[in-house]
């Protein structure tokens, strides 16, 4: 822009020139920060109202020096932190308690802890949110077109100019007035600013509208494909984003596989053989069967030794059988994680299943197995370890999960938990008898 | 406008005979309200039981308040804060206090090491009957009890008078490079603080429920201990003020900086309170769940809710605002507020393990330690005691906070005492 330059440093473009319309304002240039501060408070104690500070970072003083109110961002903020709270928290009641209940570890659907961290954390992100649209919004950004824009000496703003810019419109604007105000508050250059007549320059440039455009539509392409896929029904496999991730080259138990003739994936046990360590042969202690020329029957003792197998224990494999406290407290430890749940740990057949189950209003008791006229007292050890392992009525069978050795252990424990269930006077010490008497 | 300020010429930066009035504010308190509560604990009959729980409640809370401000001293050498010159001597004044807490702290100490078996569970011979705890009493046994309470003393004693002391000293020299070893010293320093910190909230609160686990209770104490301290710090600060002291040098422009401080770790405290709470609420393990299980059902409830309240709720929303700490009234009120609700929150931790069950079957009685038993059973009630016992605990700090106020109030020669004097909010 042509400028004519006059001794004080001022620097005006001439009026009238073609390129500018009519005047926007002046423009004074401050040396230092203070004396930028020093300039506002004269300006505003003249009672000039339109106008502002421009300096490269944020002034200590410039707000009351120029007379600027504090602002109600905070307040406005405060607005969206508590929106964010009062909606994250609706949300979670609108999906987990409302709409599809989700009984997560027998809590209440609906559970304040549960819902903090997500309330919390759209808190913080509508008050974030709130806070950095607010910012534009009250600095009437984005604004692209500034007058202030045309000035070459302008553009040192972002870097160590610190100016004072008063408009025209101002009520109290006089073209000699403010401009001596401007100087006497210690202005190092000078200038007035005019107007772009071109209306074009006004206008956000049409690739920017183009983004914003482009972007808000693109931002609705998921909205839009949820919406279609309520609304529509297909009969289209998947989409597989990752191809080579959901079908890898192998077999999964269960899958069909063309590699086999009969057509499986899953390879079986070879007809007429048994794994190593996994032959069955002792009917005692697996099966809890005797043999006799009468016929099988349940066998009424113990087994009287492991079998030499790799499938035990080494400690156990091949060893005598005996009933000593090991046993017993082997049986108990087993006894409390498998067999507890419904049948309690007295199995008196009211563990944590009846109870709940009778809390929910239905009556069902497991079977009580000490009861001294009930079945399992009288029942033969093999038939109560053959209850263990293929179950009965409702309970099923516990093979796959406990190994025979130990079911075994399970039946003492049973057996003794029935002897101390069922004692008499006379089961107490001779010494101690008449001390409970 | 100016970026740096001159100490005012007319300041009045000596506390003279404040400290002096400090002091016998202090011994009065420890007298008047020590023979009360000995009086109370020996009337109470339960060996000294309740005494000694009110003690540790009381000396937490004393010693919180010195933990907070070594913090705030560190911190401002380690970030070359500007605000916190102007009271960084009261901070560490505050952190004076240390040695007359290390040396209050022995009434509980030197019992348990010498055979006081009812304050801690683990030091009771049920605990080595009780499989959740055996593995843990190679830690927690009175010896090396005894032994981590001399180490922690020496740390934060040796931590809080190595700060004051060098900062002295640049008062006579002036020499800028006492900044920068200080600054130097900040980093491990602030190392071992938290550590030391950590540690002592697990030995002194969180081992009165041995049974118990959470890794984040350390963290929650400090977060607590800072709301109290600044608050202690603005009330200090004031009261210095209101008698002529610091009048041209702290401005609502500190006083702002303080309550921001207050305001930030009332909410970092709730954070930190609530992680702990969730994560146990949802593992939902009897071992974890148990130490809640007392504070959320029963008469507990009440406290809970009370401190959720007082504590975070009621603060959070009005300390936000930016008037609220600026105006004096205002903050003392918050302050105040805020202190007594730090106390309630030492004595929600520490309190409800007073009651150790006697689980009764036929003619035997097992002592089952803390948090055991039915909640129907556990009332721990409220004793005057634990007001008595907090009262001479706090006139405990204010003997060790006024050993500090000796000297000048505030650093006069430190090389950025202007830019704390200019200080300003944006």
């Amino acid at each position: 822009m042509e400028t004519t330059e006059t001794p004080q440093g001022e620097t005006t473009p001439p009026n009238g020139n073609a390129l500018n319309g009519e005047l926007y304002g002046y423009l004074a240039e401050y040396d230092t920060p203070g004396e930028l501060v020093e300039a506002a408070r004269k300006v505003k104690d003249a009672g000039y109202t339109a106008f502002d500070c421009y300096s490269p970072f944020p002034v200590h003083g410039i707000d009351p020096a120029m007379g600027i109110k504090r602002t109600i961002l905070p307040l406005v903020i405060f607005g969206g932190g508590f929106t964010g709270a009062v909606g994250g928290l609706l949300l979670q009641w609108y999906c987990n308690a409302y709409s599809w209940g989700w009984n997560i570890s027998g809590k209440p659907t609906w559970s304040i802890p549960a819902n903090i961290p997500i309330a919390y954390e759209c808190t913080i992100l509508l008050a974030v949110l709130t806070s950095f649209f607010g910012v534009w919004a009250f600095n009437k950004l984005p604004q692209v077109w500034h007058p202030l824009f045309r000035s070459d000496r302008f553009t040192r703003v972002t870097d160590d100019g610190f100016f004072i810019g008063i408009e025209a419109a101002d009520k109290r604007f006089d073209a000699d007035k403010t401009k001596a105000l401007l100087h006497d508050a210690g202005a190092i250059s000078f200038e007035s600013i005019y107007l772009d007549p071109d209306p074009e320059q006004k206008r956000m440039p049409k690739w920017i509208m183009g983004i914003i455009i482009a972007s808000t539509a693109f931002a609705l392409v998921p909205f839009a494909i949820a919406a279609k896929a309520r609304n529509s029904k297909s009969s289209e496999p998947h989409i597989h984003i990752f191809p080579d991730m959901d079908f890898q080259p192998k077999l999964k138990s269960d899958q069909a596989s063309d590699l086999f003739a009969d057509g499986r994936g899953n390879r079986g046990d070879i007809t007429n053989t048994v794994a190593r360590g996994w032959l069955e042969d002792d009917e005692v202690f697996y099966h809890g069967l005797e043999h006799s020329d009468a016929g099988d029957a349940w066998t009424t003792g113990w087994p009287k030794t492991y079998p030499a197998s790799q499938a035990l224990p080494p400690e156990l494999s091949g060893k005598p059988f005996s009933v000593d406290m090991r046993l017993l407290e082997r049986g108990q430890n087993r006894f409390n994680i498998y067999c507890t749940p419904c049948h309690g740990y007295d199995a008196h057949g009211q563990g944590m299943v009846p109870t709940r189950l009778r809390s929910e209003g239905g009556n069902w008791d497991a079977r009580n197995l000490v009861d001294p006229v009930g079945v399992v007292v009288t029942m033969p050890n093999g038939q109560l370890f053959n209850t263990i392992s293929n179950g009965f009525n409702k309970m099923m069978g516990y093979a796959a999960q406990i190994p025979a050795w130990d079911r075994w252990a399970i039946v003492a424990y049973v057996r003794a938990l029935q002897r101390a269930q069922n004692a008499s006077h006379d089961d107490v010490p001779a010494a101690d008898q008449g001390s409970i008497k | 406008m100016s970026l740096t300020k001159n100490l005012h010429p007319d300041e009045k930066y000596k506390a003279g005979k404040l400290g002096t009035q400090m002091m016998l504010a202090g011994t009065a308190l420890v007298a008047v309200m020590g023979i009360l509560s000995l009086i109370l604990g020996a009337v109470h009959g339960d060996n000294f039981k309740r005494f000694l729980y009110a003690y540790v409640t009381g000396w937490m809370f004393a010693v919180s308040l010195s933990i907070g401000m070594m913090w705030l001293v560190l911190l401002h050498h380690l970030t070359r804060s500007r605000w916190s010159v102007v009271v960084r001597r009261i901070a560490e004044a505050i952190t004076g206090a240390f040695p007359v807490l290390w040396i209050a702290g022995l009434a509980f100490i030197l019992p348990v090491l010498f055979g006081y078996k009812d304050l801690y569970y683990w030091a009771h011979p049920g605990a080595r009957e009780n499989p959740d705890l055996i593995h843990k009493l190679g830690w927690l046994s009175p010896g090396m009890f005894t032994l981590r309470y001399v180490v922690y003393g020496a740390i934060f004693i040796g931590m809080s008078s190595y700060f004051s002391k060098k900062s002295r000293e640049q008062d006579e020299s002036g020499d800028p490079k006492i900044s920068v070893t200080l600054r130097r010293a900040s980093g491990p320093g602030m190392i071992l603080f938290s550590l030391t910190t950590v540690m002592l909230a697990f030995d002194i609160m969180m081992s009165l429920a041995p049974s118990w686990y959470s890794t984040i209770y350390g963290v929650m104490f400090w977060g607590s201990s800072n709301v109290g301290a600044f608050a202690a710090l603005g009330l200090i600060v004031l009261w210095l003020q209101r008698n002529g002291r610091l009048v041209h040098s702290v401005n609502e422009e500190h006083y702002h900086d303080i309550g921001k401080w207050m305001f930030s770790f009332t909410f970092f405290w709730a954070y930190t309170a609530f992680s702990q709470f969730m994560l146990q609420w949802y593992g939902n393990m009897p071992e974890e769940t148990n130490w809640y299980k007392y504070r959320m059902f029963g008469d507990w409830q009440w406290v809970s809710i009370a401190i959720l309240v007082g504590y975070w709720a009621f603060p959070f929303v009005f300390l936000m605002s930016r008037w609220t700490k600026r105006i004096v009234p205002s903050l003392v009120f918050f302050s105040v507020w805020q202190l007594v609700f730090h106390w309630l929150d030492m004595y929600w931790d520490v309190m409800p393990q007073y009651d150790w069950t006697t689980v009764t079957r036929g003619a035997t009685s097992v002592n089952a330690g803390p948090l055991s038993g039915p909640i129907a059973l556990h009332h721990v009630g409220f004793s005057p005691l634990d007001i008595t016992v907090w009262l001479a605990l706090v006139g405990f700090f204010l003997i060790g906070v006024a050993r500090g106020l000796k000297g000048n109030l505030i650093p006069i020669k430190d090389p950025v005492l202007g830019l704390s004097l200019a200080h300003e909010q944006l």
